[in-house]
């Protein structure tokens, strides 16, 4: 039986690298993380008329995101209730039903079987067909058309989930009146690593990014980075709820300033009535977050984009991404946050390469029976993390690894079962 | 020229340029390039047999690169630190299935060709991309060179792709 209470160290701030490798601790996951959690597994905007659907994943578990003739979404887990074939194979469309290609089964769009082959004959009019539904998502809300869903239905609500790191939400999905919409198309990639190295660096690893990007800064950003003191006005924000939150502060670059800096001010004059000045001075900045577990934000210089890192067993992970912009942004801007997003964190990206090298080779070198006697160090900025006026949560300047931490602290509350649901 | 003597000329030209590719010749490989290139690879997507449609001008991509995209690749790969590919990775490009598909001017050809990307990495890291290129090939003052190339790889999740196709 996994205690988390010895994988985290609260007091010397260390994790034992067993949680990056250990099919046990992963199992654990599955049960006391992923069905319980609050889980990102769309935007609104990608299944806007009733029939439409997107199909994903929910930690390792396949899902379709529908919308209803209702018009309300729901979430249904993609396996038949006969033999737990997928339903739906393909990941986008519009559909009138789902029905399975093993031997027929059919669901309406809120899930009830409606269809059985040979119903009479095969069953005898003995199966309740009321009582064979999808399985669904008790639990699905939006948070600015971000929708989450929830395997738990004692879980407490997503307002509560996020909790202090709505404030970090509004500031990104809260600053025009139309809202945003996801571009079309989704990257997704796969490495060699655990989730949580990913999950944990978007939720406060600042340290990395003039060493691991070290190539990228040098060739594309490095003016903007300011040379050699990057943490100039930059912060990072940890809330209770273990959501992890970096801002660097480079708005309006000079290089760049030309190009983006009419929609920084399009966006700061939206956002005036919508937003506080502390989080008015943040738009266009770079920010990067995780929401606990696996759901993370990238906003560069005011584009975003939104990802989950989901795993498959213990050591690979599927990273899925999509680009964000506001709805009513002029086309050049879409353009422009697309592009961004393709160069810069993508696959291909010339920052997100070298992530995935970092990731994977941590996991690799990481989870030997000798290395796991000896903690990983998460020190970094214990203790000197302070309450702050404007921004909730706790605040530090950078290079911290408070975020980071956060996450851990996190993690082994909601694996000793002790978050409140 | 005839179409036989074209097709062999532009093969022996993406033969070559594929082994500029596979030598780290990265500097020559963007002198085959022309100045307005537009290099992309759209993403893929399980869809409805006829329903997948990744050309539209905002579905992400891979690679959307022009070429001060494509310098800036070269030049962060030769700084040293591109630790993805640190130390670099063993490349070969299979190029097959050449065929000329338009030759709408004298000085313009439309070009497809399938390609097999073996990449192989410290010990055990190996990859294989798989796909095809539809390339646009202008004669500029006597030399071919790339203008247009749209790269469909034959993959959804991908792996981290730290080579050029």
């Amino acid at each position: 039986m996994i205690d988390p209470k010895n994988l985290i160290d609260l007091e010397r701030r260390t994790v034992n690298p067993r949680v990056f490798s250990d099919p046990e601790v992963h199992q654990a996951e599955q049960e006391r993380i992923f069905t319980r959690c609050w889980l990102y597994v769309g935007h609104e905007s990608q299944v806007p008329n009733p029939g439409d659907f997107v199909a994903g994943f929910m930690g390792e578990e396949p899902v379709i995101v529908c919308r209803g003739p209702d018009r309300q979404i729901r979430v249904f887990l993609n396996t038949c209730r006969h033999r737990g074939m997928l339903v739906c194979r393909v990941e986008e469309g519009n559909a009138k039903f789902f029905r399975c290609p093993y031997h027929g089964w059919t669901y309406d769009l809120e899930g009830k079987l409606t269809g059985v082959p040979d119903y009479r004959k095969a069953y005898h009019g003995d199966l309740k067909r009321e009582e064979w539904p999808l399985l669904q998502a008790p639990k699905v809300s939006s948070y600015h058309g971000l929708t989450f869903a929830c395997l738990d239905e004692h879980a407490v609500s997503l307002e509560e989930y996020l909790g202090d790191f709505r404030w970090y939400l509004d500031l990104q999905f809260n600053r025009t009146e139309s809202g945003m919409m996801t571009l079309p198309g989704t990257h997704k990639w796969t490495l060699k690593a655990n989730w949580k190295f990913a999950a944990e660096q978007f939720g406060g690893d600042n340290y990395h990014t003039m060493w691991a990007h070290e190539s990228g800064v040098r060739t594309s950003i490095a003016e903007q980075f300011g040379g050699d003191h990057p943490w100039t006005n930059d912060w990072e924000a940890k809330t209770r709820e273990g959501h992890g939150w970096i801002n660097f502060a480079f708005a309006d670059p000079p290089g760049i300033a030309e190009v983006v800096g009419p929609y920084t001010a399009w966006l700061r004059r939206q956002a005036r009535n919508r937003l506080t000045p502390t989080q008015i001075e943040q738009i266009g900045c770079v920010h990067v977050g995780t929401v606990f577990p696996n759901f993370s934000i990238l906003s560069f210089l005011g584009f975003l984009s939104v990802r989950v890192w989901n795993p498959r067993g213990p050591t690979q992970l599927d990273a899925w991404s999509w680009g964000m912009v506001e709805r009513d942004a002029p086309a050049e801007i879409v353009k422009l946050a697309r592009d961004i997003q393709i160069r810069t964190f993508s696959p291909a990206g010339i920052f997100e390469q070298d992530d995935g090298e970092m990731w994977s080779y941590c996991t690799e070198a990481s989870g030997g029976a000798y290395r796991r006697r000896f903690p990983l160090n998460y020190q970094m900025g214990a203790g000197h993390e302070r309450a702050d006026a404007d921004r909730p949560g706790l605040i530090h300047p950078p290079p911290t690894e408070i975020g980071v931490f956060g996450f851990w602290e996190r993690w082994r509350r909601q694996m000793a079962n002790e978050e409140a649901r | 020229m005839d179409r036989v003597g074209l097709r062999q000329q532009l093969e022996e030209l993406l033969y070559r340029e594929a082994w500029l590719l596979d030598q780290d010749r990265l500097e020559e490989w963007l002198d085959l390039l022309s100045e307005n290139i537009h290099y992309w690879a759209p993403v893929r997507a399980d869809m409805n047999r006829g329903k997948e449609d990744f050309s539209p001008p905002l579905r992400l991509a891979f690679f959307d690169d022009n070429k001060d995209g494509l310098r800036l690749r070269v030049a962060r790969i030769r700084t040293g630190a591109a630790h993805a590919d640190e130390p670099p990775s063993r490349v070969r490009h299979l190029i097959t299935n050449v065929q000329v598909l338009e030759t709408p001017g004298a000085e313009t050809a439309k070009v497809a060709s399938n390609f097999l990307v073996f990449k192989s990495r410290r010990n055990r890291e190996e990859n294989l991309f798989v796909g095809c290129r539809e390339d646009t090939w202008q004669l500029h003052g006597g030399a071919w060179k790339l203008d247009e190339r749209m790269i469909l790889l034959d993959h959804n999740v991908i792996e981290n792709i730290t080579v050029l196709f």
